[in-house]
């Protein structure tokens, strides 16, 4: 015979189906009709912003690519927002490479998403993709030491040496600025073991808010000039004036996760009533 | 749209529907996206597998490059795992990838991850900062001492009688910061469901047909997820 249970043994055992239906909910109304909580844009992203922003005319800068398709929905926006603003800005080189077997792939995403044409920035020319680089740490090292004895094709496995973007371009120091987003915290740390230590190229980190824990020390030591999370991808998009999913999910995060400090509340409720109450 | 897309979307919007359906109750449409895309990430790391063999170790054997004889022997050797007699000569290669590795790191993990936070930590202002920022640092220090002390498990006796304190801070500190990390982990995993969700919303659903498919595919996954033997066919997941 099945055991009779208190409210607050069943009020402690919510079925998951319920919890993750209300949930659902919770995801799709602010998607069908946004409700417009503001997005305040955070000091680092301000940093990140700024740091681009006052880069020399010329500069060059290398773009990890690092991401992983399960993180593209987090990532995707806040690369996109800052190929936006790389390409807006103007007279900048945009070099990528991916530490992940996915990510030319996910770049090919992003640029369709840019459209770079739109601001006059041709391939080769403004920005490049030099393709995914086996090894993690060891293509990190290698790429910082001698660019063009590791690869020497682009993405689409044609010469870098008929792209004027890859002039001059021979090791870390040819790099003014190092932007990675990446789903690895091998990729995050690697490279302030590999370029930021041995070369002081200045560098700007974006990874899962998940990550972020783990990379704060290194921005407070000063290794990492600014940190964000993709989830910040909203405060990029404001900046740069290209709204785009950053700004779209900040709605669905605020009430989701009100839902899910709701569901804290309930459990703690559920749990000292059954404790106090003898179930 | 060309034909090609639509169909990429098609599939993307089923598998997505069909993974998800997880959260709710196992069913043989999750069995068969899981491994579909389980399947599909090996082949599609075996293709780059072979492309990066092609393009960092033959291409530049074939140009002359003849040291990558060397690499491409030592790659070989790794495979000699799978024989019972010379198994035992794998692991000349694996050492030397490991070395490789671990010396790789080693060069400046002393002063990217030790020299450099541990100055950080020692450089932060208790004086001549706004009362906030003092209250902050002060808070950052004690955690970072009581959690070191934590650590020190040479000495038992650390751990016990009035000093019994130091590790308590130190839990509640570790504790705070799991908190934070988990916080952060749950965005990350609602910005993935975003990303999905977004994706069905504005490019699936739109498309010719996908308003009339949702409730059907719906309707099976909750069929699906009815027990084997509480359904009338099939009798078996």
């Amino acid at each position: 015979m099945r055991e009779k249970r208190g409210f607050w043994s069943r009020l402690e055992d919510i079925p998951r189906e319920v919890l993750y239906g209300l949930l659902l909910i919770a995801f799709i109304i602010p998607m069908i009709k946004p409700i417009g909580f503001p997005v305040p844009v955070s000091p680092e992203t301000q940093k990140w912003y700024d740091t681009i922003d006052k880069l020399p005319a010329g500069s060059v800068i290398m773009i990890d690519f690092g991401y992983s398709g399960g993180g593209e929905p987090e990532l995707g926006p806040m690369a996109v927002a800052v190929y936006h603003h790389i390409f807006k800005r103007g007279g900048l080189k945009a070099i990528a490479m991916s530490t992940s077997i996915e990510g030319p792939l996910l770049w090919d995403k992003a640029m369709a998403e840019v459209n770079p044409s739109q601001y006059g920035a041709q391939y080769g020319v403004d920005y490049i993709h030099i393709g995914y680089i086996a090894g993690t740490e060891t293509a990190m090292a290698a790429v910082g030491k001698d660019l063009r004895a590791t690869t020497s094709t682009d993405y689409k496995g044609n010469p870098l040496d008929q792209y004027p973007i890859m002039e001059g371009i021979k090791d870390a120091s040819s790099f003014d600025l190092l932007i990675v987003f990446t789903t690895g915290g091998d990729q995050s740390e690697g490279w302030v073991r590999q370029w930021v230590t041995p070369y002081k190229t200045p560098y700007l980190c974006s990874v899962l808010a998940m990550m972020k824990p783990t990379m704060l020390p290194y921005q407070k030591a000063g290794q990492i000039i600014a940190l964000t999370s993709g989830a910040q991808a909203g405060e990029m998009e404001y900046l740069v004036k290209v709204p785009a999913r950053g700004i779209k999910s900040a709605d669905v995060m605020t009430l989701t996760h009100l839902l899910i400090v709701v569901y804290v509340i309930v459990g703690n409720i559920a749990y000292y009533g059954k404790k106090y109450s003898g179930g | 749209m060309d034909l090609g897309s639509v169909i990429q979307i098609w599939l993307a919007a089923l598998f997505t529907v069909w993974i998800y359906s997880i959260a709710f109750r196992d069913n043989v449409f999750f069995k068969f996206a899981e491994h579909t895309f389980v399947g599909a990430a090996a082949g599609h790391n075996i293709v780059y597998a072979v492309d990066n063999i092609r393009r960092y170790g033959w291409t530049p054997f074939t140009q002359g490059a003849t040291l990558y004889l060397v690499v491409f022997l030592l790659g070989l050797i790794l495979y000699t795992r799978y024989h019972s007699k010379y198994f035992w000569l794998s692991r000349f290669p694996l050492a030397i990838m490991v070395g490789i590795g671990i010396g790789l790191s080693m060069r400046a993990t002393v002063t990217a991850e030790f020299i450099a936070q541990i100055i950080s930590t020692a450089s932060l202002q208790l004086v001549g900062v706004d009362a906030w920022t003092a209250f902050s640092n002060l808070i950052f220090i004690i955690i970072v001492v009581s959690v070191v002390y934590f650590f020190v498990f040479t000495f038992p006796g650390l751990h016990g009688g009035g000093r019994a304190v130091i590790p308590k801070i130190a839990r509640y500190g570790m504790m705070a910061a799991f908190g934070y990390a988990f916080a952060n982990t749950v965005l990350s995993r609602f910005q993935m469901i975003f990303g999905r969700l977004d994706f069905l919303m504005s490019s699936w659903l739109p498309l010719p047909g996908a308003m009339m498919v949702l409730p059907i595919v719906l309707i099976l996954l909750i069929y699906a997820m009815i027990p084997a033997e509480k359904r009338p066919w099939p009798k078996s997941s």
